[in-house]
């Protein structure tokens, strides 16, 4: 397969970025929305593409690898990325600035992504890391004027150049050891046991800088401000896009690289998982804000992805592919509903969530439907994605931990039906007219909907495909 | 080693008073002018940025040029790309307003 076609999928995202910001500057003020539409179609149009060639397999150059597992986090990427434009027509357009260049952070922070799915060499997954957080840093800003936009962005840009700089020193200590920065010529060297105590500070460094991605305990302390403070669309995009971002990136260096050394760094991940499991459910319990409870339960969820890790095999891999697929459609469902909610009455609070199922029953519903779905509720796509996700740990003799880790669910349920008792069994405030959903929102919400009913009931297609993806990056 | 190196020097120097100048930052020059927390223009940081866009593309094309004939027709046209990026990025500084000085 030549090159071209190998690369298709990012040259194209790159034309669509940099197209959109040219366009924006050429369109006059006022009429802008059509960036949006055309953003979405592209996507669109790109995810076509790369669902298409899911299957290739091939080398770009030593430090650029395609192949199945690599084009599995595209698609989700991609999907995120849809859904996110279709959800911020409505918002952005009233913000009243900065709408052209918007839709092309959107699409430049998933080319970012894209870059670290595929990265087979770690200054390539450093360059991916950098072009997604940067894009992030100024989306996390978009609402002018507003103090807390303002806070979530300078935290997210000194905490992720602090955490930028963690990796960096974990990359180089890397390279300092093994004398390369090709993950393939890094897995020779510690396959022929030459990990130096070096080596495994540098671990430590890694680890630190992917968690702080993953907004895994204790590296989650920037999560719940900056997702409280940027627009709801960037949040949904950054509590599932960059997460997933980052666990692909981890898998790649730490099962591929490092994955010989794997007994060094396997009770690390084991107190993350507990911690982030923990906590997160637990700090859910008492909040207000909305995005506040989604993003400890966003929290919670890199502790159920990271179960994966621990298990440290194909299933654990596949489980991951699985549960962060739905996690994305489950995650976006609930920040869509949040986003037109805040539309139409201003407010993130959960008490203002008030008989929201009278005033728009639909919205109402996806929001059940999302959160039963995190919460894992057969017979929704979550219960499925969790039962692997527990699977892989118990097929490891972990069954404490998945113990653990179901205790934890039922506490997430509770929150997340505070949320749902407000909104069927509360009264909406007098005076409040029902919600119009625009019809773009409508048919995602639908789409979302569908996906987690649909792999709820019948999930064979999807988890055939995410466990062959694993099967191949992972033996 | 570092930290026990401070401490001797810490404990071992004669402790003095300062006095009088001794106490003022070192500076060569004018004395400076009242009081130094002034905030400065946000104008001086967008030209900061602009300033580094050309910065980074010299920096870039300083070994292509010296290279040119080796490289050849690929690197070439990659340059172009790269100068396209980086034209694109000052278009969009100058329609924004960013080279008018406020």
């Amino acid at each position: 397969m030549p090159v071209w076609e190998l690369l298709s999928v990012e040259l194209l995202t790159a034309f669509l970025g940099l197209g959109l910001l040219v366009l924006g500057l050429l369109v006059p003020k006022g009429q802008k929305r059509g960036l949006g539409y055309l953003a979405a179609l592209g996507l669109v149009g790109i995810a076509a593409l790369a669902f298409a060639l899911r299957e290739a397999q091939g080398v770009v150059w030593e430090g650029y690898i395609i192949d199945p597992f690599g084009t599995y986090f595209k698609l989700l990427f991609l999907f995120a990325a849809i859904l996110t434009c279709v959800s911020s027509f409505e918002y952005i357009g009233r913000l009243g600035n900065g709408e052209g260049e918007y839709y092309a952070l959107i699409i430049l922070s998933t080319l970012g992504m894209m870059i670290l799915a595929s990265a087979g060499e770690l200054i390539t997954l450093y360059l991916g890391l950098e072009l997604m957080t940067i894009s992030f840093c100024i989306l996390a800003t978009y609402r002018r004027g507003d103090m807390k936009s303002a806070e979530a962005g300078i935290k997210y840009i000194i905490l992720g150049a602090l955490s930028s700089a963690i990796l960096l020193y974990g990359l180089s200590l890397l390279y300092g050891s093994t004398g390369s920065t090709l993950i393939k010529d890094i897995s020779l060297v510690v396959n022929s046991g030459g990990v130096t105590p070096l080596m495994v500070v540098g671990m430590i460094f890694l680890l630190g800088g992917f968690a702080f991605k993953m907004a895994a305990v204790p590296f989650h302390m920037w999560a719940p401000d900056v997702y409280e403070g940027a627009p709801t669309p960037v949040t949904a995009f950054l509590s599932v896009a960059s997460k997933a971002a980052a666990f692909a990136a981890f898998l790649r260096v730490f099962f591929v690289a490092l994955g010989d050394s794997h007994p060094l760094w396997a009770e690390v991940i084991v107190a993350l998982t507990i911690l982030s499991v923990v906590v997160g459910n637990l700090v859910a319990i008492p909040q207000k804000n909305i995005k506040r409870l989604l993003a400890y339960s966003s929290i919670s969820q890199a502790g159920y992805l990271l179960l994966g890790i621990v298990a440290f095999s194909t299933l654990g891999v596949g489980a991951i592919l699985y549960h962060s697929m739905l996690y994305v459609f489950a995650n976006m469902g609930a920040f869509m509903v949040a986003t037109v909610f805040y539309n139409a009455d201003k407010s993130d609070e959960i008490q203002d969530y008030a008989g929201l199922a009278r005033r728009s029953p639909l919205l109402a519903a996806v929001m059940l439907f999302s959160l039963l779905s995190l919460a894992g509720i057969p017979p929704l796509a979550g219960f499925v994605s969790k039962f692997y996700l527990f699977m892989a740990v118990i097929d490891q003799g972990y069954i404490w931990l998945a113990i653990l880790a179901v205790l934890m669910s039922m506490v997430s349920v509770y929150y997340y039906l505070q949320v749902v008792k407000v909104m069927y069994l509360g009264d909406p405030p007098p005076g409040r007219p029902a919600i119009e959903v625009p019809l773009g929102v409508q048919i995602a919400l639908a789409c979302s909907l569908a996906v987690l009913f649909l792999f709820g009931i019948y999930p064979t297609p999807l988890t055939n495909y995410a466990f062959s993806s694993a099967a191949a990056f992972f033996h | 080693m570092a930290w026990a190196a401070l401490a001797v020097n810490w404990l071992l120097r004669p402790k003095r008073p300062q006095v009088g100048d001794q106490r003022e930052t070192y500076e060569c020059g004018l004395k400076t002018q009242g009081p130094t927390w002034v905030q400065f223009r946000i104008g001086y940081f967008l030209y900061a940025l602009i300033f580094l866009l050309f910065d980074v593309e010299t920096i870039f094309l300083y070994p292509w040029a010296v290279k040119f004939q080796v490289l050849g027709l690929f690197a070439f046209i990659e340059m172009l790309i790269f100068i396209g990026i980086l034209i694109l990025g000052l278009w969009y500084a100058w329609k924004e307003g960013g080279l008018e000085w406020l």
